[in-house]
């Protein structure tokens, strides 16, 4: 009892700490998306609307785009993420020479702030002065320019996310294959198993739990983009970049429009949950239960 | 945020003025005054709040020491991003806490700031406090500006002006005044090749040089355009720098009757002349360089400063290091000013003061009435605009007090740059800041995807306008603001 008592009063500082900046802002948001408050609005008081920020949210047509192309980007950036960061860890899984190297200069778009890769890739992806329209035209004859064509940008913002996450997803299935027991991958080839039987039969089932936790993490961030986008494209051309983030941005900061822009960050909070909660049971609940 | 976005191109602006002016580069009259203003606030610090640019940082870094160094007053000015700037402002003058003695204010966003009374009359607090009023400064001294700080009903100062510039027309004079593309324009055109007065000589111009530059093979085109798709940039640059040569005003939205934007109700964000005019801009748009849709004030500054255009609309605080640094301009020496084209009547409108034909921005400086040491504070804000102060940063194209223009170094500054202060000052009061909204950002990101929506095409200039026009009084309507 006594030792109990002394684990909550050590425990108290963290918890003080969670409640303060984790669960004081969080319910603030909730209980401001519930009203209309615009400093700048001729009555800037924070007036209670109940459901009405919600309702107005389904019939966006602005919102509603946005979130359509949110998805689009999530599962391009995601699932290329994931391929290609496996790829890379069943190569780095392997000797070859330069390895540390190469190994190293791939990891470092991980440590560099998101509004830096923007402003990088906004630099090498302007028409005239940038890098890659330069080589596209030289090479295919291609004219890049995503200041103009919506797949274009949307595609480079695509490109952009897996070149800066992609080490994360490569690091997080490294650990998970290099923990992975030999005995029943020897078995397998005892029995004659194929690589792709192998893949599908073995090694995917078991660094399922991996897969599915760096995809939660990439899914919530790929959700919540928001400063490489701004640099890059500020949500152009037209709207085809506003993904959600920069949609609540837009609308929070310069909008100041506080309680519609937390009823979004609520409903985009609750997709994440969703989402992340049917993943879980797609990949993992069936598992569990055998 | 204009400001913010434009700190990379003003950056060297900048460093030109303030990056290698020190503390010990300013030497401030009656030192004795402010050593003896400054005892009654022993131990106090002030705190302000401002965009990291490097006008701002040339207030933390030269300006807060040299006063502290005169007065014992501890200044730290806090830099940092556009929106976090605001932010923080906004929500410490609304909770009333007091954390900011001084916030920066764009001209922009000034009205919205006195809707809320949330700034100290200026004018009033040193008319009241006679004792802490600073022997060289003189309301008097600043130019028409400061007007834009001024109450609407008390006209009184909210703000102190720190940086002031106009957009102006800016053409190659190497270009113009090359014997053998005159003959080829005038044997094109008919036309002597001489800076345009109105839209038609603009756009012959455009053409002719974007099809020099092809036949040539150069990297040179007609115009700038400050279009890009996804940014508030190319919105302004219609707004405030097109429409209103065409004789739009304050955006197309009309006060006197109920805030209406729309023809319909009394507006004229989708008139006719607003279709002309957002028609020519586009087709002006199309003879730009490539990279104008991604452009916003910083690139196009840095686009005509490496020779790729033959002329357009430039923010004047660049004006400086375009014409005059090597180091960063192609075009050093061969920088022309001139005044925006304009269609009929507008000239005359503005000169009666009832239009304009351009855009007059900058920012200045105001004190919050939540802050706790306004008197400290009203004695920083007065250093600030001293006259020997303002003039580190004229050579930065800023200019805010009119005795500024009579400093050596302006006035030689002014040869090189064309005649832009004579400009500036002679004819500065023919451009407008933005209007007296307090609901500037609001409309402004509500329009803004249409905005972008026709910049793309998937829009048309009729329908697009039509629908800003009726999402802006749908907006202003949710604000209140329209009955």
């Amino acid at each position: 009892m006594h030792s109990n008592r002394l684990g909550w009063w050590l425990l108290a500082p963290t918890l003080l700490v969670l409640f303060l900046f984790g669960a004081v802002p969080f319910f603030y948001v909730v209980w401001l998306s519930f009203h209309q408050w615009n400093p700048f609005a001729v009555n800037p008081e924070i007036i209670y609307t109940g459901a009405d920020n919600f309702r107005r949210l389904v019939f966006d047509s602005g919102f509603l785009a946005s979130l359509g192309v949110t998805v689009a980007f999530v599962v391009f950036a995601v699932l290329t993420e994931l391929i290609v960061g496996y790829l890379l860890a069943t190569a780095f899984m392997k000797d070859f020479p330069g390895k540390a190297i190469f190994r190293t200069i791939h990891t470092l778009p991980l440590i560099m702030a998101p509004i830096i890769v923007g402003s990088i890739w906004k630099l090498m992806t302007t028409p005239s002065i940038g890098i890659i329209p330069h080589l596209l035209d030289e090479w295919i004859g291609y004219d890049l320019n995503i200041g103009q064509s919506a797949l274009a940008a949307f595609t480079v913002t695509v490109i952009m996310d897996v070149w800066h996450w992609t080490p994360l997803v490569t690091l997080t299935l490294i650990a998970a294959l290099v923990s992975l027991p030999a005995d029943p991958f020897e078995q397998a080839q005892i029995d004659g198993a194929g690589k792709r039987q192998i893949f599908w039969h073995i090694t995917l089932p078991m660094i399922a739990p991996a897969v599915v936790a760096t995809v939660f993490i990439r899914l919530m961030d790929a959700l919540r983009t928001v400063d490489e986008v701004l640099m890059l494209t500020g949500g152009g051309p037209g709207s085809a970049t506003r993904y959600l983030g920069v949609h609540i941005f837009k609308e929070v900061f310069p909008k100041t429009n506080y309680g519609y822009g937390s009823a979004i960050s609520v409903i985009v909070l609750y997709l994440t949950i969703v989402v992340c909660w049917l993943l879980y049971v797609g990949m993992l609940a069936p598992r569990t239960k055998k | 945020m204009k400001i913010a976005f434009r700190a990379g191109a003003s950056a060297l602006a900048l460093s030109m003025a303030a990056g290698l002016a020190t503390a010990q580069d300013i030497t401030i009259e009656d030192a004795d005054w402010w050593s003896e203003a400054g005892t009654k606030f022993d131990g106090v610090t002030l705190r302000g709040v401002t965009e990291s640019t490097p006008p701002s940082n040339f207030v933390s870094d030269v300006l807060a020491p040299k006063f502290e160094e005169l007065t014992g007053i501890r200044v730290d000015v806090e830099t940092t991003s556009w929106d976090q700037m605001y932010d923080k402002a906004i929500k410490d003058m609304e909770a009333g806490t007091g954390i900011y003695d001084m916030v920066y204010i764009e001209q922009d966003i000034v009205y919205a700031y006195l809707a809320r009374d949330f700034l100290v009359n200026i004018t009033e607090a040193l008319e009241e406090h006679p004792e802490l009023k600073a022997p060289n400064y003189e309301e008097a001294n600043f130019t028409s500006f400061a007007d834009n700080f001024r109450g609407a009903e008390d006209g009184d100062l909210y703000g102190l002006p720190m940086e002031a510039f106009i957009k102006i027309y800016l053409y190659r004079k190497d270009l113009f005044e090359d014997p053998e593309i005159q003959a080829a324009f005038k044997e094109e055109t008919g036309h002597d090749l001489k800076p345009a007065t109105t839209h038609e000589e603009y756009s012959e111009i455009a053409r002719f040089f974007t099809a020099y530059g092809e036949e040539n093979d150069m990297d040179l085109w007609g115009t700038t355009a400050q279009a890009h798709t996804g940014h508030p940039a190319s919105w302004y640059e219609y707004f405030e720098s097109v429409a209103p040569t065409y004789g739009v005003y304050d955006w197309g939205i009309n006060p006197d009757e109920n805030y209406a934007a729309s023809v319909e109700n009394g507006g004229e964000m989708n008139s006719d002349a607003a279709k002309e005019a957002l028609t020519w801009w586009l087709s002006m748009r199309d003879l730009a360089p490539p990279e104008s849709v991604q452009s916003t004030w910083t690139e196009v500054a840095t686009t005509f400063a490496a020779g790729r255009v033959a002329q357009g609309l430039v923010y004047g605080e660049n004006a400086a290091w375009i014409a005059a640094d090597d180091t960063k301009s192609r075009v050093v020496g061969n920088v022309g000013v001139a005044l925006p084209p304009l269609e009929d009547g507008v000239m005359e409108a503005a000169e009666s003061g009832e239009g304009y034909i351009g855009y007059y921005d900058g920012g200045a400086f105001g004190l919050p009435t939540t802050s706790k040491n306004q008197d400290a504070a009203l004695l920083f804000l007065q250093f600030m605009a001293l006259p020997e102060v303002q003039e580190e940063w004229a050579m930065a194209s800023r200019i805010t007090l009119t005795s500024t223009y009579d400093a050596p170094k302006v006035k030689e500054l002014d040869e090189e740059l064309g005649g832009y202060y004579s400009m500036l000052r002679d004819q500065g009061y023919l451009f407008k800041g933005a209007p007296e909204y307090p609901f500037h950002r609001q409309v402004l990101e509500a329009t803004a995807p249409t905005f972008y929506s026709i910049l793309t095409g998937d829009t048309g200039v009729d329908e697009g306008l039509d629908e800003m026009a009726r999402i802006a009084e749908e907006e202003l309507t949710t604000l209140g603001y329209r009955q």
